[in-house]
């Protein structure tokens, strides 16, 4: 319990300090590689919450293919963000505001993995028992996001594929248009 | 394009394993950590290396953008068509349980194809994200 505390507690302040550094920075390339960084600790505290999977996940997504995407788009952004000219008092104090309440809520909520809390009692159960007797599978997340919940997942897919098509699809119509726009121009010439 | 020799010959040493990886992310997912999302995310990881090792003109030679175009909608395909089978068959849509001898069996090749099918539509949709990011020249002849 205690090491676990300790581990929780420099999580914690590597991802408090790598937010504040991310205030503080205005050049882009910094801000793509601490939101990497960033991602990178969230998936150490998924681990230490035993979410393996979801651990996995923000390690590959978050803190991999889309660093290298924002680094790519990257090319096309200034270097530097503009300086704020707003003054930062109303989101400071909104922010801690909702902090505050938000920690003074955690208080009523039930210690971390107590078997008898009522998430574990309502569905859970059932997943558990059933990806070992029904489905056969030993990983339990596994079964529900593709068993039990296959249309969320199909969802899921649908939306990927959406948005890949209409990310194509804006990016290659600017280029053909510029094409048309060229052999116009050398037609009037 | 890279010139530095270590870059290059580095790439060309972790190319097979990365996707190995990938594949076995894939395969395993029913058994530890991972699946179509993850898997389909680390074999683009290799595709994309490749890209900004040796240029994205051999990049778009290994994985041509047609095939690429064409898996991205094949995998989102894959998936709705193992829901229709299942209809087809006399279940609801997307009861694997139809598809084996048994209702286990069933359910395993059932996971195994729409993992599948996940996979690939994330892998093929973040090379082509990556591509049409990196072929993009605004501010240009205008």
């Amino acid at each position: 319990m205690n090491i676990e505390l300790i581990i929780n507690a420099f999580l914690v302040t590597l991802m408090l300090g790598i937010a504040m550094s991310l205030l503080r920075t205005r050049s882009v390339i910094f801000t793509v590689i601490l939101t990497s960084a960033y991602s990178l600790i969230a998936a150490l505290m998924f681990i230490t919450l035993d979410a393996v999977d979801v651990a996995f996940t923000e390690a590959a997504v978050g803190a991999g293919i889309s660093t290298i995407l924002f680094l790519a788009a990257m090319a096309y952004l200034p270097r530097e963000e503009e300086k704020r000219i707003n003054s930062q008092l109303i989101p400071a104090l909104s922010c801690i505001v909702l902090g505050a309440i938000l920690i003074w809520c955690s208080f009523d909520l039930p210690e971390i993995g107590l078997a008898s809390s009522p998430i574990h009692l309502h569905l859970a159960p059932d997943y558990i028992i059933g990806s070992k007797n029904d489905i056969g599978i030993p990983n339990v997340v596994t079964s529900i996001l593709a068993s039990y919940r296959g249309y969320d997942t199909f969802g899921e897919v649908i939306v990927i594929f959406t948005a890949g098509i209409a990310v194509l699809t804006l990016l290659q119509n600017v280029k053909k248009d510029k094409k048309k726009i060229k052999k116009k121009v050398i037609k009037n010439v | 394009m890279y010139k530095n020799p270590i870059l290059r010959v580095c790439t060309k040493i972790l190319f097979a394993p990365i996707i190995l990886f990938g594949l076995y992310v894939q395969f395993h997912g029913d058994y530890g950590p991972g699946g179509g999302f993850q898997a389909g995310v680390i074999v683009a990881s290799a595709f994309i290396l490749y890209s900004i090792v040796f240029g994205l003109n051999e990049g778009q030679k290994l994985l041509p953008p047609k095939v690429n175009l064409v898996l991205l909608a094949f995998g989102a395909f894959l998936y709705g068509a193992v829901g229709f089978i299942t209809m087809l068959m006399g279940e609801p849509f997307l009861s694997y349980n139809v598809l084996g001898e048994n209702y286990q069996a069933g359910q395993h090749l059932g996971i195994l194809i729409i993992e599948f099918g996940v996979g690939l539509t994330v892998c093929n949709v973040m090379i082509a994200l990556f591509n049409s990011f990196s072929g993009y020249q605004p501010n240009q002849g205008s």
